[in-house]
């Protein structure tokens, strides 16, 4: 009972955050955002070069954070750039997260429109999705780990599961030819390869609650390298069964692989709509983080511990999703908040981390 | 003006506060204490409880001595065989003339304590309040004139039943003995069932009126002390009159009284407790109930059954994921079927369609509810069977299960698909060990209904996700309530989904926080 009254995870449980942040809503787009700049079948090594980059950045974030064992990034930020460019900074980054997890819940709402629940109004969808999010973020990080624990195998052995199921489909004259028009549109495509990978920065926050901080260099790894392996294997599938051209033509290259095979003899002949059910838990993975990291950073900036923040981003959260117009804004907005984390959550770590460093150095001097 | 009344009426409750507080003054110095004189105490006692009906005096002399001696008691409440073959015959045989010369009153006290009275129990009390409680619960209050000191004797001696083997849970292969509503019996069962000296059995008092014994039982070298702390302040801060049944104390404990999922197990064997005291829970017995409580509980606790103990591992193991899986169906088969008939017809395989679709075309409800009706019918069925002496009950099932269930699909009313999606729900409802995590898988299935028949699919995905974050957040006596699941921890799964052979269990769960984690074989 000591253990639990102050709120801590496990390794595993850390794992589980940056994995299931990692995925969302981005899975099921992921084969056309990757291909798009690329325009040949080499997104998959893309995917492979950038996944290796997050998980060096992830590992920098990791010896960032062991420096302050016991404070989250709002907290630490202040000592390395003084209160005020720390607070804004701060605010900066509940921003980001306020509009990441309206992005997912407007993309959830959006993907539920066109496949489930056809003519349903949008608000209607979201408003009991925000709710639940509420309710259990008001649990508290443990809370939210064990839900993390659930619902990621659940969501993971069926989408592997129905990714199989097509796996006849699947030609590797499809992936050819390997690197056929050279290196340099792979190049091009690693940075949005890499966009696909935001999430990993989660470890920032989570650092804190963790309960063993002595072997912890598998956390990062672990934690990118399962999200790694699972986008690397969806690239391949999806172009490998239904080519360049179909990806970059469909709005969700995924489901649309997943329609294209029928198997009869089972309870369903047709998967894609269920696929899509299962993943919404992962949207609401990536929802509830986005907000529980939100109102945690807004609880210490105030030095206050209240629900009141949970219950004023809802609505907050609410009105930002309903600004896109149409799933094409939805998908500028997506591209806008990643272009955003690049510039937040890929650059800034180094930055802070040189400055640590150059602070420590001067304290050793004096 | 209301106001005003209500003002008055608080004054008048204070007056009449103030009044019982100025009666109860001279009352309470009334509560003196015996005066040794036989006749003044007769009567003083008399007074206070002589008017009860079944209170009976009884006065005799005390051998060839002369001394008087009464004795009061209950009539059938009181241990007759105590009064008949121990108090009369010690009194009126006794003879303390070896002394020599005639008793004084402190070697007399002696003479009765140390020679003459030959029971084990034997309390000496002074004062009238004592006494008349003393009689109250059950005792003997012995008065001998001289004396000032009373002495109590015995207990009630409480008609019981014998120990049967608990209807509510019948196992195939186990001990076939349940507690019954003595707590000294069923403290006896334990300590014969469990033959371990580090068995506690601690005891308090609960009910501010009528005051009942709780114990708290848990193995001294193995339960974690916070836990035990815990639960001793949740008892020491029951505030109620009575307590009929281990269930109100089950209520007054829990910790959340808003949440569906019973967060206390309950049960009638007293193997299922020592196995429970074994993993370092805590039980509690409320004497007059017959059934102890568990904490702290976990869901998956509540699934488990002694007997998947008793099964060699792979029948056990097996019996569990069925239990699971039909915990799964009692559900969420239901709100699946509507979400998939009247949202997404088009996932269900072509011809399986079309013959729903055939058995539907005479019904003229929507799914939600053509569900509705036959889960309330069957629920009703439920209850009436419950309540009704046995062989009735089973007819009412017959008639309400197949005649109203066929008629109902005759008339139109309900398709055949709908009857069998019912019927399939009740029955795997059944296999669930605990009879209160049914009552709540029945009560969250109408629920997952309904958003089903609103959302659809997504709906029955929401409700998942509300299922999932409420037991996440649920948390019995510090422990979370969906362990062993997750956090997860490779030690606690192999007593999860999987048993494994008795052999490989070295570890206590250590979910509990054990004191002593290593199961000594």
């Amino acid at each position: 009972m000591t253990s639990s009254s102050l709120d801590r995870i496990t390794s595993y449980q850390a794992v589980m955050f940056i994995t299931n942040f990692i995925f969302g809503a981005g899975i099921l787009t992921l084969p056309r955002t990757t291909t798009e700049k690329i325009k040949t079948p080499d997104s998959w090594i893309a995917i492979i070069v950038s996944g290796l980059i997050i998980t060096l950045v992830a590992v920098i974030i990791l010896k960032l954070c062991q420096r302050y064992p016991d404070e989250t990034f709002y907290q630490f930020n202040q000592k390395l750039l003084g209160k005020w460019i720390g607070s804004l900074l701060s605010l900066t980054v509940i921003c980001y997260y306020i509009a990441l997890s309206a992005y997912e819940v407007r993309t959830m709402a959006e993907t539920t429109r066109l496949f489930l629940l056809q003519g349903t109004p949008t608000w209607a969808i979201m408003m009991p999705f925000l709710w639940i999010g509420l309710y259990l973020v008001q649990g508290g990080v443990n809370a939210i780990a064990r839900l993390l624990e659930i619902i990621f195998p659940i969501s993971v052995l069926f989408f592997l599961l129905v990714m199989f199921l097509g796996i006849e489909l699947f030609e590797v004259d499809n992936l050819r030819p390997v690197l056929g028009s050279g290196v340099k549109p792979v190049l091009k495509g690693v940075t949005s390869s890499s966009l696909s990978f935001a999430g990993f920065e989660i470890l920032l926050f989570i650092y804190m609650f963790m309960k063993e901080k002595n072997k912890v260099t598998k956390v990062p790894l672990l934690g990118v390298g399962i999200p790694f392996i699972f986008y690397t294997m969806t690239v391949v599938i999806v172009i490998g069964s239904i080519s360049v051209d179909v990806v970059l033509s469909q709005t969700w290259p995924v489901l649309t692989f997943i329609r294209s095979f029928e198997i009869t003899g089972l309870l369903f002949e047709r998967f894609d709509s269920l696929i899509l059910v299962i993943w919404i838990m992962q949207i609401f993975a990536t929802y509830v983080i986005a907000l529980f990291i939100a109102t945690l950073g807004l609880n210490q900036i105030f030095s206050k511990s209240t629900h009141a923040f949970i219950y004023s981003l809802i609505p907050l959260i609410y009105l930002v999703s309903m600004i896109p117009k149409n799933i094409n804004e939805v998908f500028k907005m997506a591209d806008m908040i990643s272009n955003f984390s690049l510039y937040l959550f890929f650059i800034m770590p180094l930055v802070l981390f040189i400055i640590s460093k150059v602070k420590e150095r001067k304290y050793e001097k004096m | 003006m209301k106001w005003r009344k209500l003002n008055k009426s608080q004054m008048k409750i204070e007056e009449s506060a103030k009044k019982a507080k100025q009666d109860k003054q001279p009352f309470q110095e009334s509560i003196n204490e015996m005066t040794g004189n036989l006749t003044a105490d007769l009567n003083l006692i008399r007074k206070e409880i002589g008017h009860n009906s079944d209170v009976t005096f009884r006065e005799f002399q005390m051998g060839t001595t002369g001394i008087r001696i009464a004795i009061i008691f209950i009539d059938g409440f009181a241990d007759a065989d105590v009064i008949n073959n121990h108090i009369l015959v010690d009194f009126m045989s006794a003879s303390p003339k070896e002394t020599g010369h005639p008793l004084k009153n402190s070697s007399l006290k002696e003479y009765i304590k140390n020679q003459a009275l030959s029971v084990s129990g034997l309390n000496e009390i002074r004062t009238l309040k004592d006494i008349t409680s003393g009689v109250m619960f059950g005792s003997i209050a012995i008065l001998v004139d001289g004396l000032e000191d009373v002495f109590l004797v015995g207990g009630a001696k409480v008609k019981t039943r014998n120990i049967d083997e608990p209807p509510t849970e019948s196992l195939v292969r186990g001990p076939r003995v349940g507690f019954i509503e003595n707590l000294k019996d069923n403290t006896a069962l334990l300590r014969r069932h469990g033959k371990d000296q580090n068995l506690s059995i601690i005891s308090s008092q609960v009910g501010e009126r009528s005051k009942k014994e709780l114990v708290i039982i848990y193995m001294k070298d193995i339960v974690d002390p916070h836990l035990l702390e815990e639960v001793k302040q949740r008892i020491s801060k029951i505030k109620i009159d009575d307590v009929h049944d281990s269930s109100y104390i089950e209520q007054l404990i829990e910790d959340n009284f808003l949440s569906p999922f019973p967060q206390v197990q309950s049960t009638e064997r007293p193997d299922r407790v020592m196995g429970a005291l074994m993993e370092g829970r805590v039980a509690l017995l409320l004497d007059g109930s017959p059934f102890a409580l568990i904490v702290p509980v976990t869901f998956h606790m509540l699934l488990q059954s002694p007997e998947d103990y008793y099964e060699r591992w792979m029948a056990a193991t097996l019996i569990r994921i069925l239990r699971y899986f039909s915990a799964f169906i009692s559900l969420f088969v239901p709100s699946l079927y509507i979400a998939f008939i009247s949202f997404h017809p088009g996932l269900i395989p072509t011809k399986l369609i079309f013959s729903i679709a055939a058995t539907r075309e005479g019904v003229p409800f929507p799914p939600l509810i053509e569900a509705l009706i036959m889960e309330v019918s069957i629920e009703v069925l439920r209850e009436a069977g419950l309540r009704l002496p046995k062989p009735i009950g089973q007819s009412i099932g017959i008639v309400g299960g197949l005649v109203i269930g066929e008629a109902a699909v005759q008339a139109g009313i309900v398709s055949p698909i709908m009857v069998i999606v019912v019927a399939v729900t009740a029955i795997s409802s059944f296999t669930l060990p605990q009879y209160n995590v049914g009552v709540a898988l029945r009560i969250l299935r109408f629920a997952s209904m309904l958003f089903a028949s609103v959302f659809g699919l997504y709906g029955v995905v929401l409700f998942f996700l509300l299922l999932c974050s409420h037991l996440v957040r649920l948390k019995s006596f510090g422990i979370p309530y969906v362990s062993p699941a997750v956090s997860f921890r490779l030690s606690d799964w192999k007593d999860f989904m999987i048993r494994v052979p008795l052999f490989l269990m070295k570890r206590r769960p250590k979910l509990l926080h054990p004191k002593d984690s290593v199961r000594k074989r």
